[in-house]
């Protein structure tokens, strides 16, 4: 019988507004490889935050190597053995493998850096997880594989028991991976206790041992790899019931209006050939990080462009730069609002006007603040916007209401193709509903909408068509009469070779 | 009835952005005006007033353009030497026998290339705009060496006399020209920074660039406009210092970048781009303007008034940034990098 290293009971984490952790039990035996999987907010990163003392819990109980702890803090975490490798790597590119290996806790002599002694540790560690890298190398000089390594390496080094790694393959080839599967079993052989998250569920089978699955927070269940299947596994993952109304119209599909051709761009955005409908909306799933945004943020010409043909309105449209989609009649609702959507030290009015100041502007380009005023007052209407006034800074709004002014910018025009990507992220259940209602009217005026989403209830309740898109490709198109959240996940970690 | 309307009026100035802070530093500056004026009552005189006035000017001027490349979230440390340059420019063709005018043109046309490098260099080259115009401030005064070479230029001359007046000398309704430039200088600039797209472009990108591309803004040409605008007011500066001395000097504008930067902050505008008013750099100014002219009345020396400046500077930001986030800037910064591991992992 193992013993449990890691014993995680009942944890509760409330941040304002969202119960992300809601009585969440979770465990890890020595020398197991066990996988937690979940969609996007699940709750499994936050769960391995807590348990490596980023946050800490409201409640319920954490049993490292059998001893309860309380205030788990980050270093206090690394002390127990607890050590997370993230996505982003978290080492300095500038320094060399060893100095990484020892940061914060360089080998001294009378105060003054011993690098042999240094290096010759570090050679010892990398030598015993059978990593060839030369501990003098400069970390920023290696390819992303190998620094994943000198992370792992770095772990050990503190003679951590309890690895967490966080979409570890994300960036890695096939031959990477093998490698570093080779090293997750020789750990494993040595006794440590791997939590192994990733979305890529066909390489669980290379090695893991046992599967937890959460679902919006909560513990959904925990298998033994060996005794079930790929089919389980997802349906556990998606299997909520879609208890929201979505209020959908039906639009008599029209012509087509826009075309997107082998459009190539970056590692992300492979490939790509979809159509789009008038009065149609169509949904964009995957999950994080499969190549939606950087998909839209090439249309809109944010992003350069390897190759590929635009076309609107049965013309080839070139677009390099931001404007030249706005002037042909695509807009983009940004992803992310603070980054990309708002100028939020200026006013609600002057964040409307913004790209439409071609329009609103007399000769000499003097702004007509009449019109202005006008524009961003019927939007303010339009979307019960809530604010006491339009000049006040968009700052000071709510997230609900700032993605409102992001969308109205956009609305203010005539547009033929609105991209939304992920508009009703992060506001509430009322402004959400507000959201569809406006992409709906888009609709049924005849413009063709892409909506990019996370959250599978809301692209299944508003779409007419999905695409699903893995690892830079589309992976899948479905029909929405058919389509369902196990085929949706299914296409959405197709990791095709 | 009326007070009412007055009150409505308040509260529309109040409304304006960043006029909080211009309205603090307005009294400061009363404040310090009384200061000088108990110390030594030849301070309110109609003299020193206009002398004062006459001081100010060239600040103002050179901080409408510091304003404007700081109000896009850069700065233009090249200010000081494009004067300089300016001043030895046009002194040098002057004393070769060069028509004034023509030579004012010439030397607005160099000028205003620096500026139109400096935009380049930070907004398509990706310089950040510290290293770029700290690199064409060191240019710009080998220019103004180079031109005469390594000297100081004679005196412009007899034929110069109109340039002189028209820049420095001369008087329109009893005022002084100089203060006039300033003036119609300002309202322009402060009329198209509030009320043209260009203007609004500009806050645009200081306030999040990222937001102003992705809405269509061509950053490149915004950000070399603001750089011009900023050259344009440092040579007119020079050509005024040119007008003071009528000669050229070599290190004629050393340091006023940061009496531009000075002006800029003290009257509210932010340094991380986005805010700021024009009027605030006309406080900000004159707050530099009273305090030299003040504490030289008082028979401070140049060191002291230096460092009062200094002082100004470090608490009017202070200030605002206490009196705006209720904390130092300090742990703003942690909790925003706290959000942002947060958010990536």
């Amino acid at each position: 019988m193992q013993e449990y290293i890691v014993e995680m009971e009942h944890i509760n984490k409330t941040f304002p507004g969202v119960k992300a952790l809601d009585d969440v039990s979770f465990n890890l035996k020595s020398g197991e490889v066990h996988a937690l999987l979940g969609e996007n907010g699940a709750g499994k990163s936050t769960l391995m935050k807590v348990l490596s003392g980023v946050y800490t819990a409201d409640s319920g109980e954490i049993k490292i190597f059998g001893d309860t702890v309380t205030e788990l803090t980050p270093k206090k975490a690394q002390q127990l053995g607890v050590a997370i490798i993230h996505q982003e790597l978290n080492l300095c590119p500038h320094l060399s493998v060893a100095e990484n290996i020892f940061l914060g806790r360089e080998i001294t002599k009378m105060g003054i850096l011993s690098s042999k002694e240094m290096s010759k540790e570090a050679k010892c560690i990398l030598d015993k997880l059978n990593i060839d890298i030369s501990p003098d190398e400069i970390v920023g000089n290696l390819p992303v594989s190998k620094q994943q390594l000198v992370e792992i390496a770095k772990a050990l080094s503190t003679n951590s028991r309890i690895l967490i790694m966080d979409e570890p393959t994300s960036a890695l080839s096939e031959k990477e991976i093998d490698d570093l599967f080779k090293i997750i079993r020789k750990l494993k052989g040595e006794g440590c206790g791997i939590i192994y998250i990733s979305h890529r569920l066909e390489e669980l089978q290379h090695i893991v041992d046992r599967v937890t699955i959460m679902r919006d927070g909560r513990y959904i269940t925990t298998m033994n790899y060996a005794e079930t299947t790929l089919q389980e596994i997802i349906s556990n993952m998606v299997g909520r019931e879609i208890k929201q109304k979505f209020p959908r119209v039906n639009v008599k599909r029209g012509e087509k209006i826009f075309e997107v051709k082998n459009l190539n761009a970056g590692r992300l955005v492979r490939n790509i050939n979809f159509e789009l409908y008038e009065g149609e909306i169509l949904g964009i799933a995957g999950l994080m990080g499969a190549g939606r945004t950087e998909t839209t943020r090439a249309i809109f010409g944010a992003e350069p462009k390897e190759s590929g043909e635009i076309i609107l309105d049965g013309k080839s449209v070139t677009i390099n730069k931001p404007i030249d989609a706005i002037n042909a009649g695509i807009v983009l609702v940004p992803e992310d609002r603070k980054r990309d959507g708002l100028c939020t030290k200026l006013s609600v009015r002057e964040n409307i006007a913004l790209p439409n100041l071609d329009f609103l502007s007399k000769s000499c380009g003097i702004v007509d603040e009449n019109e202005e005023k006008a524009i961003a007052n019927k939007m303010v209407k339009d979307l019960k916007i809530k604010l006491p006034d339009i000049d006040v800074v968009t700052d000071s709004l709510s997230g609900g209401n700032q993605q409102k002014v992001v969308v109205s910018k956009w609305l203010a025009r005539n547009s033929r193709v609105v991209i939304f990507d992920e508009p009703t992220r992060g506001i509430d259940v009322a402004a959400k509903v507000e959201i569809y209602n406006l992409m709906n009217d888009l609709k049924k005026q005849g413009i063709g909408v892409i909506f990019v989403s996370s959250e599978m209830p809301e692209i299944l309740g508003m779409s007419d068509r999905i695409l699903v898109m893995c690892n830079g490709r589309i992976t899948g198109e479905l029909d929405i009469e058919h389509a369902t959240q196990n085929m949706i996940m299914e296409y959405a970690t197709k990791f095709e070779k | 009835m009326k007070k009412r309307d007055d009150k409505n009026i308040l509260r529309k100035i109040m409304a304006i952005r960043g006029m909080g802070q211009v309205i603090t530093v307005a009294f400061g500056l009363v404040v310090l005006c009384i200061v000088f004026g108990i110390l030594n009552p030849v301070f309110f005189s109609n003299r020193n007033i206009a002398n004062l006035l006459r001081q100010i000017a060239p600040i103002l001027i050179i901080g409408i353009g510091q304003s404007y490349v700081l109000i896009t979230g850069n700065i233009d440390l090249s200010i000081g030497s494009v004067v300089g340059m300016s001043c030895m420019v046009s002194a040098t063709m002057m004393t070769k026998g060069v028509n004034p005018w023509v030579a004012v043109l010439i030397t607005y046309i160099c000028c205003l290339a620096i500026g139109i490098i400096n935009g380049q260099l930070v907004a398509n080259c990706k310089l950040p705009p510290f290293i770029a115009t700290l690199g064409t401030m060191t240019i710009a005064r080998g220019i103004a060496q180079i031109v005469n070479n390594n000297y100081n230029t004679d005196s412009i001359g007899a034929a110069a006399k109109g340039f002189r007046d028209f820049f420095y000398y001369g008087k329109n309704f009893g005022v002084f020209n100089t203060i006039w430039i300033a003036a119609v200088l300002w309202i322009i600039f402060n009329f198209i920074l509030n009320k043209t797209r260009t203007g609004r472009y500009i806050y645009a990108i200081g306030s999040n660039i990222e937001a102003a591309r992705l809405s269509g803004v061509n950053i490149a040409h915004i950000t070399t406009t603001a750089y011009v605008v900023s050259s344009f007011c440092s040579c007119t500066v020079g050509l005024i210092t040119c007008a003071i001395s009528g000669m050229g000097t070599m290190d004629a504008g050393n340091g006023y970048e940061m009496y531009a930067v000075a002006a800029s902050v003290i009257g509210g505008v932010s340094t991380l781009g986005g805010q700021g008013i024009l009027l605030g750099t006309v406080i900000g100014a004159s707050i530099w303007g009273v305090l030299q002219n003040g504490l030289q009345f008082a028979g401070a020396p140049v060191a002291i008034r230096n460092i009062a400046i200094g002082v100004i500077v470090v608490v009017s930001v202070l200030l605002d940034v206490i009196i705006r986030k209720g904390r130092p800037i300090r742990k703003k910064k942690n909790i925003t990098t706290v959000n942002k591991a947060e958010i990536k992992a």
